[in-house]
C-alpha cells in the first residue's frame, strides 16, 4: 500500500465537500474492493474518507410500497433484518449469498452498487426491483444507473445515500458461484409486479442487464417451461478461462429457470 | 530484531526476455533505501547455481543438466516473478515504494509455457546448455520386452492425460529473517523448512560456504507440501544483504508473489499403452512422461518426478514387462518441485486411468479386472522391472474390505435413485500405492535429554507442518518407556543444529524419525538400568524394566523411571541422556478407495456423494492422525481434480491463475464425509511396522475420483476427459456427447 491519509468523516457534507476539494481522495465504506485494490498497489488515493459511520447514510425502512435501505448497510444487516426478511425475503436471501461471512460483515450494500462489479449480487437485484438510487445530488433509476463494467452513473465526488427497492410480490434469485472466487459466475434475479416481471443478470455479461426476452415470456405465462424455448444470445457475455460464452448463456437460462420455480414456491 | 532492516524484491513480469539494461540509482536515492542489489551482484557473490537431489545417470551416462540459477537474473529472465532486484529499506513500504523507481529495459524472448511449446521445433531454449530445453532424458524398465510382448496382444487400451501443475498455496506465505554475525562469520536464518538438514545443505552448496556457517532457527509451519523442501534465491539474496549492511534483514511474501514464485507441483504430460490378453490379463506398459520443471531445475523437482514415478510404475499389478520414458522439459513458468506426493499421485493417476480403460473397452468390471492383475501376497517381496521393490501387501484384502464397505454391488440402485432427480451418478475406485521413506540424509536422530528437573524432551530434526509429531513422536516414546505421555517434551529445531535427520517429507517422519524414537527410548532403558541398580542397591541382572518401572527381582525394591530421572537431575550432563540414530528402508503404503459423485448435467457440477478409504499404512501408531493425514490428502487430490490448476497464458507467458479470484481451492463442502478403514499389514523395513500416510490420500483420490466422473459419464457416449474437471468442462462434454448422438441418430 502507498501511504495516504485517513479521515474519519463526521457528516456527509463534511465527507463530500472534502472530496471536492481532494480530487485524489476517496470514500471509503467497508472497503472490501477498495483495500484489497490499496494493498496491491493498484490505487493511489491522498486520502481515505470513512463514511462507514454516518448514520445519514444508515438504516432500513419500509414505507409506501418502498423498501429503503440505506447505503452504509452491511450486507449481513440486510441478511438479518426482519424487514428485509418480510417484505422482500428474496433481497435478504441475496445479501446472505455474498462473498463470505467475513465480508458480509464489512461490505455494505452503497459500496457494492457504486462498484457495479460485473460479478456482484446486488447490481441485479437493484435492477430486477426497478430501484431508485438516492445521491447527495439526485435520484437515478436502476435502469440508467448501471453502465456497463465497474461504469455508473455517479459523477466524481456523488455518493450513494440510499437505495429505494420497489416492492414486488412476489421475488427470487438463484446464483451459480464462479468455483475459484464465489462471485456470481451467473446470477439472475427475478421480481413480480403487478405490472409485470423483471429479470436482471449478473455476472454473465460485462455488467448487469435484464434479459427482455425472459421478461416478455413471462407476461404471458409466469412458468419455467416460458423460458424453455428462449436462446440467450452468447456473443456478449464474458469468456474466460473458468467458463466459455455458451456456459455461461446456458447458465443464464438455468438459473432463471430455478429462480423462477423458488419464485413460484414462495 | 533490533537494527532489522527490510527487503522487497523486483520481479520479473516478462516470462523470456534479456535484460537490455538496469539503472538502480534512482532507487538508492529513495527515502529510507539503504542498497539496491542486482544480478551483478549475485555473480559476484557466486551465489548462481542450486544443488540437485538427485543421482540418476542415464543410458548415455548423463546427468540432469545444471543450469546457472543467479538468485537475482543476470542478463537474462525466464519466468515471470523470477527475481530481478532486491531493495533494502528501512521499511518494508519504504523498500516496496522505491522498487518503481528501478529502471529496467527488456528485449523480449519468445516465451514456452507449456511442454509441447518448449519441446516444438525450434523452440527457444531457456538455456545455453540445453538446446532442445530437454535438461534430462532417463529411461527405466526394459524397451526390448515391452517391444516383444505388444503384438501378442489381445487388446492394447491407451490414454493421453497431464497431471496437471498447481500452485502449493500454504496457508502461511513464506518470510525469511536473515542476520549475519560478523564476529563469527555466521548467518541466522529465522525461515520455514520441511527439515533442518535439508535446507542447510542446500544453502551450502548454493553459497560455498561451510554448513556450520550456517545456524537454522526453525519454527511450526502453517503447511508445506512439498513447497517448502527448496532452498529458495530469497534465501540468498537476504544473505547478501545482511553480510553488506551488517543488519538482519527480513522479508515475508505476499500472497500474489507466492503465486509466481513459490515452487508450483506436478506438471507432467503422461501416455501410456497397457497389453493385455483376451482374458484380461496384463501382459506389458509403456509410459512416456514429459516433466515440466519449469524454467530451472529446484532441488527436490526432478528427483521426485523420477524416482517416485519409476517406483511404482507397475502400480499393484504383476506386469512382466515395463517401459516409460522420461523427458525433463524447461519451460518458462515458475520451478516445479515436490508437492505432495512429488510423483506418486502423478503415476497412479495415469496407471489407474489406463486400466479404468481397458476395463472399460473390454467390457469388465473394473474392480474385477484389478483384482485379475494383482500381484498375488505369495510373490513379495516383489521386484518390479522399474526399480519398485515391494513389501509385503494385501490388495485383495483391501479392495474386499473397500468393496463391502462402499457397497460396490449396491450402485445400480443408487444410480437408478439419483437418475430420478435428474443427476448423473458414477462410481469411482483406485488401487494404489506408493513408495516412502526415502530421505537425503543417510541415518535419523533423535536424542532424547533430561532437564535439571529430570523433565524429559524429544529433540528431532523433522519439522512439523501439521503431521503432529509433537503427539505422534512422544506418543512413542511415552510408550516405549511406560510413562505418562505428557512426561516427554518435544523440540524440532534445536538452536545448536546439533540433530540430524531428514525433513518431514516423502511419507516419512514416522517411518524414519518415528522409528528411532523407539530405537531411542530402549537405548534409554538399557542406559538408565545401571543406573536403576545403583540407586536400588542391587546388581544390574537383579533388575528388570516394565511399564515405566525398574523393579528388582528380589525384596520388592523397585523404582520408577521418572523418579530415577529427577534422583539423577544434578548431574549434567544427565547421565539418562541418549543419542540414537537409525537408518530405514523403503515402506509401501497402498490402498483402495471407492468414490460416487452426482453430477447435474445442466451445469456440470460434480458433488461427490461418498469417499471410502480402505488404508493399509502399516502398523497406526495414531488413529486420528492417520485419518487427519488421509482427509487432507484425499482433499488436496480433490482440488486438483476438480478445479487447481495453474494456468500460463500461451503467448505472453503471464500467469492467468495469479490469485484465488482465479485459482481454485476446494471447499470443504465438496466432500461431506470421508470415511476410512484401516487395513494393516506391518512393514518389515522399521522397527515400528508403519508405512507412511502423509501422501497416500492424494495418490488415491486423484484416479478415484476421476473414474467417478467417468463412470457417470460414460454411458452418455463421453470421451476420456481429463483434470480439471470444471463444470464448465463438463457441462460442454454433455453437450459435446448429445450433438454426436444426434448426429449418429439421423
Amino acid at each position: 500500500m502507498f501511504e495516504l491519509s485517513y479521515l474519519k468523516a463526521k457528516s456527509l457534507s463534511e465527507a463530500t465537500s472534502f472530496l471536492s476539494t481532494h480530487p485524489e481522495a476517496k470514500f471509503l465504506s467497508g472497503g472490501m474492493t477498495l483495500l484489497p485494490t490499496l494493498k496491491q498497489r493498484l490505487a493511489r488515493p491522498t486520502h481515505l474518507v470513512d463514511v462507514s459511520a454516518l448514520a445519514e447514510l444508515g438504516g432500513i425502512e419500509a414505507k409506501g410500497g418502498q423498501l429503503v435501505i440505506g447505503a452504509i448497510t452491511k450486507h449481513y444487516e440486510v441478511a438479518a433484518s426482519a424487514v428485509v426478511r418480510k417484505v422482500i425475503p428474496a433481497l435478504a436471501y441475496l445479501a446472505h449469498q455474498i462473498g463470505d461471512q467475513q465480508v458480509r460483515n464489512r461490505g455494505t450494500l452503497g459500496g457494492s452498487v457504486a462498484n457495479n462489479d460485473p460479478a456482484a449480487d446486488y447490481p441485479s437485484a437493484v435492477l430486477a426491483l426497478n430501484a431508485r438510487i438516492v445521491t447527495n445530488k439526485r435520484e437515478i433509476a436502476a435502469d440508467e444507473f448501471f453502465q456497463g463494467m465497474f461504469a455508473t452513473a455517479l459523477e466524481d465526488g456523488e455518493i450513494i445515500v440510499r437505495v429505494q427497492f420497489e416492492v414486488p410480490r412476489r421475488a427470487a434469485y438463484e446464483k451459480f458461484r464462479h468455483p475459484a472466487s464465489g462471485y456470481a459466475m451467473t446470477g439472475v434475479f427475478i421480481a413480480e409486479f403487478d405490472t409485470g416481471t423483471r429479470v436482471a443478470v449478473t455476472g454473465a455479461g460485462p455488467g448487469v442487464f435484464r434479459w427482455t426476452d425472459a421478461e416478455a415470456a413471462l407476461a404471458k405465462q409466469l412458468a419455467p417451461a416460458s423460458l424453455e424455448p428462449l436462446v440467450v444470445d452468447h456473443t456478449n457475455l464474458n469468456q474466460d478461462i473458468h467458463a466459455s460464452q455458451e456456459y455461461r448463456a446456458n447458465l443464464v437460462k438455468v438459473m432463471a429457470k430455478r429462480a423462477l420455480q423458488k419464485l413460484l414456491n414462495t | 530484531m533490533p537494527g532489522q532492516l527490510h527487503a522487497a524484491f523486483l520481479r520479473s513480469d516478462h516470462a523470456h526476455a534479456d535484460i537490455v539494461s538496469m539503472n538502480t540509482a534512482p532507487a538508492l536515492a529513495r527515502p529510507g533505501v539503504q542498497a539496491v542489489f542486482a544480478g551483478s551482484d549475485a555473480r559476484a557473490a557466486g551465489y548462481v547455481r542450486f544443488p540437485l537431489m538427485s543421482n540418476f545417470i542415464n543410458r548415455n551416462g548423463g546427468a540432469p543438466i545444471k543450469s546457472d540459477r543467479p538468485v537475482l537474473a543476470h542478463g537474462k529472465v525466464r519466468f515471470v516473478g523470477e527475481l530481478v532486484a532486491m531493495v533494502v529499506a528501512k521499511s518494508a513500504s519504504a523498500a516496496q515504494d522505491a522498487l518503481d523507481a528501478i529502471e529496467i529495459e527488456y528485449r523480449d524472448l519468445p516465451a514456452a509455457a507449456t511442454i509441447n511449446d518448449a519441446l516444438a521445433k525450434g523452440a527457444q531454449p531457456l538455456h545455453a546448455g540445453v538446446p532442445d530445453n530437454r535438461s534430462f532424458i532417463w529411461e527405466a524398465g526394459d524397451a526390448d520386452a515391452v517391444a516383444h510382448a505388444f503384438p501378442g496382444a489381445a487388446h492394447v487400451a491407451r490414454i493421453d492425460v497431464v497431471s496437471t501443475r498447481v500452485v502449493a498455496s500454504p496457508m502461511e506465505p513464506r518470510a525469511y529473517l536473515v542476520s549475519y554475525d560478523a564476529a563469527s562469520d555466521c548467518y541466522d536464518f529465522h525461515t520455514q523448512a520441511q527439515g533442518m538438514a535439508m535446507l542447510r545443505w542446500q544453502l551450502a552448496q548454493l553459497t560455498g560456504l561451510p554448513e556450520e556457517k550456517l545456524r537454522l532457527h526453525l519454527y511450526d509451519v502453517g503447511g508445506s507440501f512439498g513447497q517448502r523442501s527448496s532452498a529458495y534465491p530469497e534465501h540468498a539474496a537476504l544473505m547478501m544483504a545482511s553480510k553488506k549492511l551488517g543488519r538482519p534483514v527480513k522479508w515475508v511474501s505476499t500472497r500474489s508473489e507466492g503465486f509466481l514464485s513459490d515452487a508450483h507441483g506436478r506438471g507432467i504430460q503422461m501416455s501410456g499403452q497397457l497389453a493385455l490378453d483376451k482374458d484380461g490379463n496384463f501382459l506389458a506398459a509403456r509410459y512416456d512422461f514429459k516433466c515440466d520443471m519449469g524454467a530451472y531445475l529446484t532441488p527436490t523437482g526432478c528427483s521426485g518426478h523420477l524416482r517416485n514415478v519409476a517406483a511404482c510404475m507397475t502400480g499393484v499389478y504383476k506386469t512382466p514387462a515395463l517401459y516409460g520414458d522420461f523427458s525433463l522439459v524447461h519451460t518458462n513458468a515458475a520451478p516445479i518441485a515436490a508437492y505432495r506426493g512429488a510423483g506418486r499421485p502423478d503415476i497412479a493417476y495415469v496407471v489407474e486411468r489406463l486400466v479404468d480403460k481397458a476395463a472399460a473397452d473390454m467390457n469388465i468390471d473394473r474392480a474385477e479386472l484389478r483384482r485379475r492383475n494383482f500381484i498375488p501376497m505369495t510373490a513379495f517381496p516383489y521386484t518390479s522391472m522399474t526399480g519398485g521393490v515391494y513389501e509385503l501387501s494385501d490388495f485383495a484384502g483391501c479392495l474386499d474390505k473397500a468393496l463391502k464397505a462402499a457397497d460396490w454391488a449396491g450402485f445400480a440402485h443408487r444410480r437408478a435413485a439419483a437418475a430420478r432427480t435428474g443427476k448423473l451418478r458414477g462410481i469411482g475406485i483406485g488401487t494404489v500405492i506408493e513408495g516412502t521413506g526415502l530421505g537425503r540424509s543417510p541415518s535419523d536422530q533423535i536424542a532424547l535429554e533430561f532437564d535439571a528437573q529430570g523433565k524429559l524432551t524429544l529433540c528431532t530434526a523433522t519439522l512439523s507442518s501439521g503431521q503432529s509429531h509433537e503427539t505422534t513422536f512422544t506418543q512413542v516414546v511415552a510408550q516405549s518407556l511406560g510413562v505418562a505421555h505428557e512426561f516427554v517434551g518435544f523440540c524440532s529445531s534445536r538452536r545448536d543444529n546439533e540433530i540430524l535427520g531428514n525433513g518431514s517429507g516423502g511419507s516419512r517422519s514416522m517411518v524414519g524419525a518415528g522409528s528411532v524414537c523407539q530405537i531411542a527410548s530402549q537405548k534409554l532403558i538399557a542406559q538408565a538400568l545401571p543406573l536403576a541398580a545403583e540407586a536400588l542397591e542391587v546388581e544390574p541382572s537383579q533388575i528388570k524394566f516394565a511399564h515405566g518401572v525398574f523393579n528388582a527381582n528380589e525384596g520388592g525394591k523397585s523404582i520408577s523411571l521418572e523418579a530415577l530421572a529427577r534422583r539423577l537431575a544434578g548431574t549434567h550432563p544427565h547421565p539418562m541422556n541418549v543419542l540414537a540414530e537409525s537408518s530405514v528402508g523403503s515402506t509401501y503404503p497402498n490402498g483402495c478407495h471407492i468414490a460416487e459423485v452426482e453430477i447435474d448435467p445442466e451445469t456440470g457440477v460434480t458433488q461427490v456423494a461418498s469417499y471410502f478409504a480402505a488404508d493399509d499404512c502399516g502398523v497406526v501408531i495414531n488413529h486420528s492422525i492417520v485419518e487427519g493425514q488421509v482427509h487432507g490428502g484425499v482433499m488436496q487430490g480433490a482440488g486438483q481434480v476438480f478445479g487447481e490448476h495453474a494456468v500460463y497464458d500461451r503467448g505472453s507467458g503471464q500467469l492467468l491463475t495469479g490469485s484465488f479470484n482465479d485459482y481454485y481451492m476446494p471447499r470443504a463442502g465438496l466432500i461431506p464425509e470421508i470415511r476410512m478403514d484401516e487395513h494393516p499389514v506391518p512393514s518389515t523395513a522399521n522397527v515400528l511396522g508403519a508405512k507412511g500416510v502423509g501422501e497416500s490420500g492424494c495418490t488415491a483420490s486423484l484416479p478415484t475420483l476421476v473414474s467417478a466422473v467417468m463412470d457417470a459419464l460414460r454411458p452418455l457416449g463421453v470421451p476420456e476427459l481429463d483434470m480439471p474437471l470444471t463444470p464448465a468442462k463438463v457441462w460442454h462434454a454433455i453437450q459435446d456427447a448429445k450433438a454426436q448422438q444426434k448426429v449418429k441418430a439421423h
